[in-house]
């Protein structure tokens, strides 16, 4: 075990993985020479050479249309964006083309999008999304966002073995802010399973990405019985573990970074409403950011941001319904 | 009627309806009924739900229009004057729903707790609930089961259940100050009771043969009678017992008012008879009968119940022979007559020991020891009974 940030773990990850399987090579705009924006492959080009590491230009249709065809010829590409935001140029690509071609020609795309998201650094509305909503209607992907160094490690080699197209959410703020204990050599984590970061009795807080520190936080402060679900999958939903807490507390609140309207938590809100509303005790409650643009202004995107006290006033309010 | 108008305290949005003060002398009402529930609407002016004082029972008009948000003094209890006893949401529209969280949600349940209702029987009115709005919660539906797991369950087939809460009324106007009274006695006075044996043959003698005459006369000679006039007598000789306690003092009373405690269908009453020591057996016995009937006929007035400086009660007419009476305060004593009966005791003649049947009572004297002390309360009780025991006084 070595104790890693959470951006180390992905290096790690990336990194173990290219020396197990030549068939896997990344790509993506200043990933070789300059070691990626937020530094995930520096010296990746010196140990796996130019073939293997590819500056792409500035075109992420280009970036996913190739990866998409290296894929269906049996390599196992990573795609960088360099934000989570530019993904949106390369969506066509993406939904339409390899989300699809299993299900239309029965052809496999072993292929991994990584997507820096997530704001916190007032870096405005083109480089602080949260897009991962957007995959989920677009059957044919996977979806996935771990919380912690171990879990972005083990998941984002877990993607690159998967036969399917995975996004994988890498958020920004934890990058340098989270650290831990993550195995070394190869370490996988199972696409599809959900971690129960806090075992809890009086209510449930199922969170992904920046939101399960958050959580874990405010249950601390509040020192209350609270369980929190650490989502890691965002698609395919681990069904029985949402189903599990929501059963056992009977009050779930879910939380993310993302937007309301259509998010992750509005299909989770769904799931629990439809399959375990007999053991709800208050109605399922969301804490995400409202359905704005992410703000430049400091003050203003703490304000659209979910905080900490945002975090613990939902808690007590559901603790006390 | 209709009341002067409710106070109000506006709070945030809030009006708070008050018990108004429905005339001077009024401190306290009771909730008789309400006739909005959480949530209706209520138009300014429009009674909201009904008072009882001792005096009057009065509608409470709603001081402004709104929604009745929370109930706060439920039918039946007493409160002062100016207590909060409801919480109205003001101005808002008539058509709009409560909203949540602040209405009364204290009988809406959640899907969890309705199925774990049903599973294990449980009547959810019998839950408090400790969430928004009075909301029976899943942990409050657990601690409940908890609860009752802790009380053996109750044989619910058996018809002869005892249902500890079905014979649950208020009290009464009347208990309640008598409740207060004897508890406030018991926690003021240092109570000491001591027992004098009584023989009451002589008494007995004499009264047969008053009886008759008396009667005709209007007076009902009772033994009661004869322990009134002695016990007025010998008062004047220990005026400590005819005293009252106030703070550090002791006030002593020039007159012997006597209280005669009498029993009602539903509480006691103490009225007094005033200078006592005035009267002849026959002036008693005629006193005694007097308030003792207008006070079963509530016929008497309020200062016929108020001045007492002594007090006798007679719970002996129904056959017991031993109390311990509670003082009557201020008041430093009070003596009560148990039941006259037949007993073999020995007696003294002409220097022989002989078994006898006389009329034997016990009077058990309960005086506050902060006042006296137990010898002086022992002597007043001797020169009762020597005296009873020679027959009384005319």
């Amino acid at each position: 075990m070595a104790e890693l940030t959470y951006l180390e773990a992905i290096s790690d990850g990336l990194r173990t993985e290219m020396r197990r399987d030549e068939s896997v090579f990344c790509l993506g705009e200043d990933i070789g020479a300059f070691g990626g924006a937020f530094k995930v492959t520096a010296g990746f080009a010196e140990e796996f050479g130019p073939e293997r590491v590819l500056d792409m230009p500035l075109a992420e249709n280009a970036i996913i249309g190739a990866a998409t065809g290296a894929a269906i010829e049996g390599m196992r590409p990573v795609c960088e964006m360099q934000f989570a935001d530019f993904i949106a140029c390369g969506f066509d690509q993406l939904v339409n083309v390899a989300a699809k071609l299993h299900y239309r020609q029965g052809v496999a795309v072993p292929m991994v999008v990584r997507l820096p998201s997530g704001g916190g650094f007032s870096g405005g509305p083109f480089h602080s999304q949260n897009p991962e909503a957007w995959f989920l209607q677009a059957p044919g992907l996977k979806v996935v966002a771990p919380a912690t160094a171990a879990d972005a490690k083990g998941l984002l080699a877990s993607a690159i073995r998967d036969p399917n197209p995975v996004c994988f959410l890498e958020h920004k703020g934890l990058y340098r802010h989270v650290r831990g204990e993550v195995p070394e050599g190869e370490h996988t984590v199972p696409i599809g399973e959900a971690r129960v970061a806090r075992e809890g009795g009086e209510m449930s807080v199922i969170a992904y990405g920046s939101a399960v520190p958050l959580a874990l936080a405010a249950a601390e402060a509040l020192g209350e019985d609270i369980e929190v679900l650490d989502l890691r999958t965002l698609w395919p939903l681990d069904r029985e573990a949402i189903l599990a807490s929501a059963r056992k507390t009977g009050k779930v609140l879910i939380a993310h970074e993302g937007t309301a309207a259509c998010g992750v938590g509005a299909e989770v809100a769904a799931l629990i409403g439809a399959e375990a509303f007999e053991h709800l005790d208050a109605p399922v409650r969301r804490l995400t950011a409202p359905d704005v643009p992410i703000p430049f202004s400091p003050p203003l995107e703490a304000a659209v941001l979910p905080q900490l006290d945002d975090m613990k006033e939902a808690c007590r309010e559901l603790l006390a319904y | 009627m209709s009341s002067s108008p409710t106070e109000v305290k506006e709070a945030a949005g809030a009006v708070m309806i008050a018990m108004p003060q429905m005339g001077i002398s009024v401190a306290e009402g009771t909730i008789v009924e309400w006739r909005k529930r959480p949530g209706d609407w209520v138009d300014a002016d429009e009674p909201i739900c009904d008072v009882s004082t001792d005096k009057v029972d009065v509608e409470i008009p709603s001081p402004a229009a709104g929604r009745l948000a929370r109930i706060v003094v439920e039918p039946g209890e007493t409160v002062a004057v100016g207590t909060v006893l409801a919480e109205l949401e003001a101005g808002m529209d008539g058509g709009d729903a409560a909203e949540p969280g602040e209405a009364d949600r204290s009988r809406v349940y959640s899907p969890i707790v309705r199925r774990m209702a049903a599973d294990q029987h449980v009547d959810l009115e019998q839950v408090e609930g400790h969430g928004v709005g009075g909301r029976v919660r899943k942990a409050d539906l657990l601690n409940f089961l908890e609860e009752e797991k802790k009380e053996p369950q109750l044989h619910t087939e058996s018809p002869y259940k005892p249902d500890l809460e079905s014979n649950r009324e208020p009290m009464s106007p009347m208990r309640r100050q008598i409740a207060r009274h004897m508890v406030e006695s018991r926690r003021t006075a240092a109570h000491c009771t001591t027992v004098a044996e009584v023989d009451f043959t002589k008494v007995a003698a004499r009264r047969c043969e008053l009886r008759e005459g008396m009667e005709r006369r209007g007076a009902h000679l009772t033994y009661l009678a004869f322990v009134a006039r002695a016990t007025a007598a010998a008062l004047g000789r220990h005026p400590i017992l005819n005293a009252s306690v106030e703070g550090e003092e002791i006030v002593h009373h020039e007159e012997v008012n006597l209280g005669i405690a009498v029993a009602l269908e539903d509480g006691l009453i103490v009225p007094v008879i005033r200078d006592a020591q005035r009267l002849s057996l026959e002036g008693m016995a005629a006193a005694i009968g007097d308030v003792a009937t207008r006070a079963r006929e509530k016929r008497l007035t309020p200062d016929e119940v108020q001045g007492g400086t002594f007090t006798i009660t007679n719970p002996g007419q129904f056959g017991t022979v031993l109390a311990t009476p509670i003082i009557n305060q201020p008041q430093v004593g009070i003596l009560d007559l148990e039941a006259v009966v037949k007993r073999p005791v020995v007696v003294e003649r002409e220097g022989e020991d002989l078994v006898a049947i006389r009329s034997m009572s016990n009077l058990c004297l309960s005086f506050d020891h902060r006042a006296l002390d137990g010898a002086e309360a022992a002597r007043f009780l001797g020169e009762l009974r020597e005296e009873l025991e020679r027959g009384g006084r005319d």
